[in-house]
């Protein structure tokens, strides 16, 4: 089985923070990027071949990923393979949307001549075995298998919503239903017979019904011509983080010990790529309470409920609360930083103040300067 | 820069008695150091950081805490297609009085030399903590008038042994002879003594004709001492080198070093210069300080959850400190576990060390406590396991 992850999108919705970066390489938790949990995943999971599939601001997300070495996936005749737009003879190969970025990737797949493939996003934080919804697509002798988490009936309206029959096929698929009839939400996660999605596509671009979006197009087009579609529900911790508050809340949850993501947890550990950088160091004058703090660290204020990224220095006399601070972001002195994220290499000047609210997280930009220059020592 | 200017040889069979239990199963090169390093990343990062490709690593008996660390040596850049991490094995039959054992003592370093093809090879130990610029040191070597350059340190005569190795410098600034240190006038001025650091760069094809020399004798001479009866032969540019340095070969002189990493212009200048120290990554979370916790003037590693106090003290990578334990001036290597409401104060807990409910481990700064690797401290009476040297 390959994997392909679908990791074009701008994530508009996390405003300032995706400017000059794509969603799944935010960074987050302190030492991770959104898309190592799906690294790690496909990884841990025993997928060994993954295409990464990039458009908007890939610079980022290519210098983390590099050689897949750092999530173990950099096998002989396997591996990651980043993969972008390119001009070819029939013209430009940007994609409208997420069945179509795999339309225009068709020869990649080809080049393993895989009989599944596993379609995953690149902006979910959780834990889960592909290998375990492998197994139940090959039992249901399922064409596609739709990974769903079971959501309170109030959610609902939000999702996709999958309604099935007593043996879990799909029947039914409903976007953003007012009345739902299930609780099961799509995760944009599937798993196809890639000889039948390749058909599939390849018809739909050969006529004016073209197959842009899994949801929109491909499952209805599935359920319509009654191929063996089935939900496989996941159970644990998943999170969608395309929002600031949600990815400011992911952080928070992430703080709590004993969290259901369980992120210690030795047998399915995630993987990062990470600098080498010296130990963090904690100073006389500083306090540290509920905190998670990574290397290269310098902390001389006061850290209460909140989270430092790789190589952040905080100055004397500053206060970060309930905050989520990104790698290489330069903290002043005397500076309070409340309910906000602050993007990569900022520069928060001496007695700055960056305050936001639970229902409204303030965001410093990647590389924003506020208030005067400090020393970045 | 272009490759075959320069290779380096680090040798990891360094004297470490005085550092036992600490260096029972590992060479001084492998010793844990402020929080996420080996020692052997100071000289490995030198090497990196001056574009050196080709190494030659002659490993100690215990050499599979070296192999474990340097892997392919890519976390160093030296995994590359041409050159790389040239590994000699330990030879466990140190017996020279016989001649076939004295031949491949040299023929080891031989065929490294002539295999390395580059034009000047650097000596470089593995149990010192130091930030060497080795294109600086070149350039010094090349613009020098003697055909060897030796490195070394000002330093306090009272923070020195008497046999130590120091460097007899002329008036003319060449080194005539390497002495120890009770045979060398301190400088007039600041009364500091030049120590030996041990690290030497010369043109490979002299190298190669002192390797050969030697090999002809009747009698065995190990690489130390054919580089400084050489030194006395040729004369040598004597380096001085201004950055931190310490030389690891005592247990007070490692924990000290460990102490000093706590100041932070040490740390700064070491850890933060633009001569970055690499080491291998390890994918660890991030350290977790609860509300609990209280925790002053530490380095700390990645991994580790923190209920208790610390204070003035390395944490290296997933420690755990329960709630109510205090450590205070003590270095704590990976995997240890410090129970609830323990003191430990002037401790060395080498790897994996378990301290259990409510003890006290209590050392001097002249003698700290060090807990082997592995050992339970459960009960009152494992506390009699802990080494005072």
């Amino acid at each position: 089985m390959l994997a392909m992850i679908l990791a074009g999108g701008q994530g508009s919705r996390l405003g300032k923070l995706t400017k000059s970066t794509a969603k799944p390489a935010v960074p987050f938790g302190g030492r991770y990027r959104i898309i190592d949990f799906a690294l790690s995943n496909c990884f841990n999971s025993g997928v060994n071949t993954v295409g990464v599939v990039t458009q908007y601001q890939p610079l980022e997300l290519n210098a983390h990923i590099q050689n897949g070495a750092s999530w173990g996936l950099d096998e002989k005749n396997a591996g990651v393979t980043v993969l972008q737009p390119f001009a070819s003879r029939e013209g430009e190969k940007w994609f409208e949307g997420t069945a179509h970025a795999i339309y225009q990737n068709m020869d990649y797949i080809d080049l393993y001549s895989p009989k599944y493939v596993l379609i995953l996003s690149g902006d979910h934080i959780y834990k889960m075995d592909y290998e375990a919804m492998f197994n139940y697509h090959k039992a249901k002798k399922a064409s596609l298998t739709v990974g769903v988490l079971p959501v309170s009936m109030a959610e609902a309206p939000r999702f996709g919503i999958m309604n099935t029959d007593e043996t879990e096929r799909i029947i039914e698929f409903e976007e953003k239903p007012k009345q739902p009839k299930s609780n099961l939400a799509s995760m944009g996660i599937y798993i196809f017979n890639w000889p039948t999605l390749k058909k599939y596509l390849i018809d739909s671009y050969a006529t004016d019904m073209k197959m842009e979006d899994f949801g929109k197009d491909v499952i209805p087009a599935y359920l319509a011509h009654n191929e063996p579609t089935y939900a496989y529900a996941f159970h644990g911790y998943w999170k969608d983080v395309g929002t600031i508050q949600s990815l400011w809340q992911a952080n928070m949850e992430f703080l709590e010990p004993n969290n259901e993501l369980n992120i210690g947890d030795k047998e399915w550990r995630v993987y990062s790529r990470n600098d080498a950088l010296p130990p963090m160091y904690i100073t006389k004058s500083a306090r540290v309470n509920n905190a998670m703090v990574v290397d290269g660290c310098y902390v001389a204020g006061d850290i209460e409920h909140s989270i430092l990224s790789q190589n952040v220095k905080v100055g004397a006399g500053s206060v970060i609360r309930d905050s989520m601070i990104m790698p290489n972001a330069v903290i002043g002195k005397n500076v309070t930083i409340d309910h906000a994220i602050v993007g990569e290499r900022a520069i928060i000047g001496d007695g700055a103040n960056v305050v936001g609210t639970e229902d409204d997280i303030a965001v410093v930009g990647y590389q924003e300067v506020l208030g005067k220059a400090v020393d970045k020592g | 820069m272009r490759q075959n200017i320069i290779s380096a040889i680090v040798d990891l069979n360094e004297p470490d008695e005085a550092l036992r239990p600490l260096t029972s199963n590992r060479p001084v090169g492998t010793l844990p150091f402020a929080g996420r390093y080996r020692l052997i990343d100071f000289p490995l990062s030198a090497i990196s950081n001056a574009g050196i490709r080709d190494v030659a690593m002659f490993l100690p008996k215990s050499g599979r805490s070296v192999q474990d660390h340097i892997r392919s040596g890519n976390s160093w850049n030296l995994d590359t297609i041409t050159g790389g991490i040239f590994t000699f094995p330990y030879v466990a039959e140190k017996d020279y009085s016989d001649p076939v054992n004295r031949k491949r003592y040299y023929d080891d370093y031989l065929t490294f030399l002539r295999k390395s093809d580059s034009r000047y090879t650097i000596v470089i130990g593995a149990g010192n903590v130091e930030n060497i610029n080795i294109e600086e040191v070149l350039q010094f070597h090349v613009d020098g008038n003697n055909p060897i350059t030796v490195l070394y340190k000002r330093q306090d005569p009272k923070t020195i042994t008497p046999d130590e190795a120091a460097l007899n410098i002329s008036e003319a600034g060449d080194v005539t002879a390497i002495l120890k240190a009770k045979e060398v006038t301190p400088d007039a001025v600041n009364h500091m003594l030049p120590m030996n650091m041990g690290v030497y760069l010369m043109r490979t094809s002299l190298f190669i004709e002192l390797m050969q020399n030697a090999s002809e004798q009747d009698t065995y001479a190990s690489l130390q001492q054919i580089l400084s009866e050489a030194v006395e032969v040729y004369n040598a540019n004597a380096y001085e080198y201004t950055g931190f340095y310490s030389k690891i070969d005592t247990v007070k002189r490692y924990f000290d070093a460990n102490m000093a990493m706590l100041d932070e212009a040490n740390y700064q200048a070491l850890l933060f210069s633009q001569r970055q120290i690499f080491t291998k990554n390890k994918n660890e979370i991030p350290t977790f300080f609860a509300k609990s916790s209280i925790v002053n003037t530490t380095l700390l590693g990645t991994g580790s959850h923190i209920e208790g106090r610390v204070d003035n003290s390395v944490i290296f990578r997933s420690v755990k400190i329960d709630r109510g334990a205090e450590v205070a001036n003590s270095v704590i290597m990976q995997n240890c576990k410090i129970g609830p409401g323990s003191h430990v104060k002037y401790a060395i807990l080498d790897k994996g060390v378990v301290i259990g409910a409510g003890l006290k481990i209590e050392g001097t700064p002249e003698q700290p406590i060090i807990f082997a690797k592995g050992a339970s401290v459960l009960h009152e009476a494992d506390i009699d396991k802990g080494v005072q040297r």
